[in-house]
């Protein structure tokens, strides 16, 4: 269905590497999800711009369905940067047109995308953002009472740009902890609230985490060093990563959260 | 009133023979000679007989590429149901979301009852007392009574609604709603006439409108009677036939009820004139839809519950009508068929010879007697039975005569009804489960679509094979 990809820098003297490490990742699961692509990229440095470089459509709204467009980059949270770029095509060459390897950043997020249910458009594409930190999230799987909770969404004002499930666990992930969780307790929630089949990888601007759904069919592999933690879909997106010798890899149990806060 | 076999049944027309579609239909004949005779509207038992759209013109989309399926054994999907934990300190708890429906010890034998209740308890459902009281062999079966409070308040009483589990103000059924209940007088014997302070044999038409308020402020302040008598312990229900539905359903939410029990034209009753039966309400596919949306839209779908009846029949229907926005189902008919309505025999245990030892006979020995000449002289056919109102049931389910009513064995009985409801639950589960629900509630209508127009444009749901929903 989708290839997942996240890293999160626990040794910032990686930050100008992050780029690169993510790139090698995107391309381990880009089978898994050709017709789109999406990376979010979290930095500490303050003075990322809001609007990335994309070639050709600087700060242009993306076209959806159009390849080679990008939803520019989104406005960052106070104090922390987030760029998100998304868009319709081979994620190789999207990696490429947005100068993936050579962006620098704390944590990322990567989706390739093999749509199921909802339309292949640049605004369907994964990392999806939600709520005032702007949490991302990406998604292999896929729900199976996505209706009913974005109808209960929608009842709280909560409206979602697509008819995309995954867009729905990122806005009710936004709503709880708007509601008060802490991002372990809402991804916890969630398992018991959302009915499919899921892994998830959730960042907001200080945590990195990995959920799974009570059964567990969707791969997932967690590598940590004591430098970096990533999560794949497959065990090939790490190879390129610097230290893979010395990581500790798992594969991540059922309905169990998985947090990393910086 | 002696039965007549020599008048034409419309009910048995009706059903032997599909009703010719013209405007003097056989049918139609048989219904104005039957006029013509008494002098007075034809009468009958069970529910709407005419095709209306239903949940067979629904079907479910199972899981396949794009969404996965849950295993059947392994894999859980819950189907308890809780109602009234928002106000009530002890909420109903169901194992299933499916219940049996109110129906009165008057119409049902006592018999029929205690096997309702014990059916009930062993699968953890509800059973609901009716017009006319509670039967204390139907409290002690029942795990879990609804006590019902109907516009006749017949059996009506504080020690009663101290001792039911939840109380359902019935406002009206789907059979007949805007009508009232009706117990002729050959079934109005002498403890049924007791507990509604009448004499015996006659005629008992009920009230339409409850005697001491009208309207929903009214009915909030009598919800809030109940509260203080019950002490804030059990849920109220409210239970109204299915016509303005989203307007019902948005002032029971009004006046304070826990559950709001929508009963579609289909619904079946004891005994009801046929012009009621036939020519009111709406169907329960399209009720349930309103219903659902009504509370959705009040933001009200997690905390008031919304019981649904009206012609459930299988797990699907079960399936669909919580997809469509019910919490549970409620039945009326189908387990009195369980209980053996319309089977041309029934059962009873063997009389052992007088000198035996007990033998200890397990519920599954039985002999099997037949009936088929009872139903002959009803003017009726096993299969064909609709014959409640007169009292003269061949398999003893709705009869208040002893001799007749002794033919329903309430433990046999109970087991029959209890495989039923968990047959039903089962068939529900899988459904659910195939649809990836790991809760059969989390059915939602994006999981149907329906098979004609009109079944479309009730339900709200795609005309199979397209993404057309009529009048969006
Ligand atoms: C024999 C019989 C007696 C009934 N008595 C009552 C009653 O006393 N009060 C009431 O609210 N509904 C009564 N009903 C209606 C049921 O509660 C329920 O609404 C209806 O049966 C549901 O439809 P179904 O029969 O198609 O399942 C009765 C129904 C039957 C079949
Ligand atoms: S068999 Fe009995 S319960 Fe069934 S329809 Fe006939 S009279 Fe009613």
């Amino acid at each position: 269905m989708c290839g997942i990809a996240g890293l999160h820098l626990k040794d910032h003297t990686y930050r100008e590497r992050l780029g690169a490490m993510v790139a090698g990742m995107l391309r381990g699961v880009a089978r898994r999800g050709p017709d789109s692509a999406g990376v979010a990229i979290h930095d500490d440095v303050p003075d990322v711009p809001d609007v990335p470089d994309v070639p050709g459509v600087p700060g242009v709204p993306g076209v959806p369905g159009v390849p080679g467009q990008a939803v520019p980059g989104v406005p960052a949270a106070p104090g922390a940067g987030l760029t998100v770029f998304r868009e319709v095509g081979d994620p190789e060459e999207f990696a490429a047109r947005i100068g993936l390897a050579g962006r620098a950043g704390v944590r990322a997020l990567a989706h390739t995308r093999m749509a199921t249910e909802s339309a292949v458009t640049a605004a369907h594409c994964h990392p999806f953002v939600a709520g005032e930190e702007r949490l991302c999230l990406v998604h292999n799987g896929s729900f199976a009472n996505h209706a009913t909770i974005r109808r209960r969404l929608a009842g709280l004002g909560i409206i979602t740009e697509t008819d995309n499930d995954s867009e729905v666990a990122a806005h009710w992930l936004a709503a709880r902890r708007a509601a008060g969780d802490d991002l372990t307790t809402a991804l916890r929630r969630l398992t018991t609230t959302f009915d499919g089949f899921f892994t998830l990888a959730v960042t907001t601007a200080d945590s990195f985490a990995v959920v799974r759904d009570p059964i567990a069919c969707k791969p997932a592999i967690i590598a940590e060093t004591d430098h970096w933690v990533a999560v794949v879909s497959e065990y090939q997106a790490l190879l390129g990563l610097p230290g893979l010798a010395d990581a500790v890899v798992f594969e991540p149990e059922p309905e169990e959260v998985y947090l990393w806060a910086s | 009133m002696t039965h007549r076999p020599d008048l034409i049944d419309p009910g048995r027309l009706a059903a032997e023979a599909p009703p010719a579609h013209h405007t003097f239909g056989p049918d139609v004949l048989a219904g104005i000679r039957e006029r013509a005779e008494l002098g007075r509207y034809p009468i009958r038992g069970w529910g709407a007989r005419r095709a209306v759209p239903d949940f067979d013109d629904l079907l479910l989309l199972t899981a396949s590429a794009s969404r996965y399926p849950l295993e059947g054994y392994r894999e859980r999907c819950d189907t308890r149901t809780v109602f009234g934990a928002r106000r009530a300190a002890r909420p109903v708890v169901l194992d299933i979301p499916i219940t049996i429906a109110g129906m009165s010890f008057g119409s049902l034998s006592a018999n029929a009852k205690e096997a309702l209740g014990r059916a009930a308890s062993m699968v953890g459902t509800s059973t609901t007392t009716g017009d006319g009281g509670m039967t204390p062999e139907e409290r002690s079966a029942s795990r879990t009574l609804v006590y019902q409070c109907l516009p006749s308040r017949y059996g009506f009483n504080p020690t009663d609604l101290r001792a039911a589990d939840a109380v359902e103000i019935v406002l009206g059924q789907g059979a007949k709603p805007g009508g009232g209940g009706m117990l002729l007088g050959q079934k109005v014997g002498a403890r049924v006439a007791g507990m509604r302070t009448l004499p015996e044999g006659v005629d008992q038409r009920s009230a339409s409108r409850h005697p001491d308020w009208t309207g929903p402020d009214d009915l909030k302040i009598k919800i809030e009677e109940i509260r203080e008598v019950t002490d804030w312990q059990i849920p109220v229900y409210v239970k109204v036939g299915a016509t303005r539905v989203d307007h019902d359903v948005r002032l029971a939410v009004a006046a304070g009820a826990d559950v709001v029990v929508v009963d579609g034209m289909q619904g079946g009753t004891g005994a009801t004139q046929d012009a009621f039966i036939e020519h009111t309400g709406i169907p329960t596919l399209a009720a349930v839809r309103l219903a659902g949306d009504a509370l959705a839209d009040l933001g009200l779908t997690t905390d008031v519950g919304l019981i649904v009846s009206g012609g459930i029949r299988t797990g699907a229907d079960v399936a669909k009508a919580l997809a469509l926005g019910a919490d549970a189902v409620s039945l009326g008919v189908a387990p009195l068929v369980a209980l053996g309505c319309n089977a041309p025999t029934y059962r009873r245990r063997p009389v052992p010879p007088p000198d035996s030892a007990p033998t200890g006979a397990s519920d599954s020995a039985y002999v099997e007697v037949d009936v088929s000449a009872e139903y002959a002289a009803l003017g009726t056919a096993p299969g064909h039975c609709v014959h409640c109102h007169t009292g003269r049931c061949p398999v003893g389910v709705t009869t208040q005569d002893d001799t007749l009513a002794a033919r329903l064995d309430p433990v046999l009985g109970a087991t029959r009804v209890a495989n039923y409801l968990r047959a039903l639950a089962m068939e529900t589960t899988m459904l659910a489960r195939a649809c990836g629900k790991s809760d059969v509630h989390r059915l939602e209508p994006e999981d149907l679509v329906a098979l004609t127009v009109e079944a479309a444009a009730m339900a709200r749901v795609p005309l199979a094979g397209t993404d057309w929903i009529p009048g969006r």
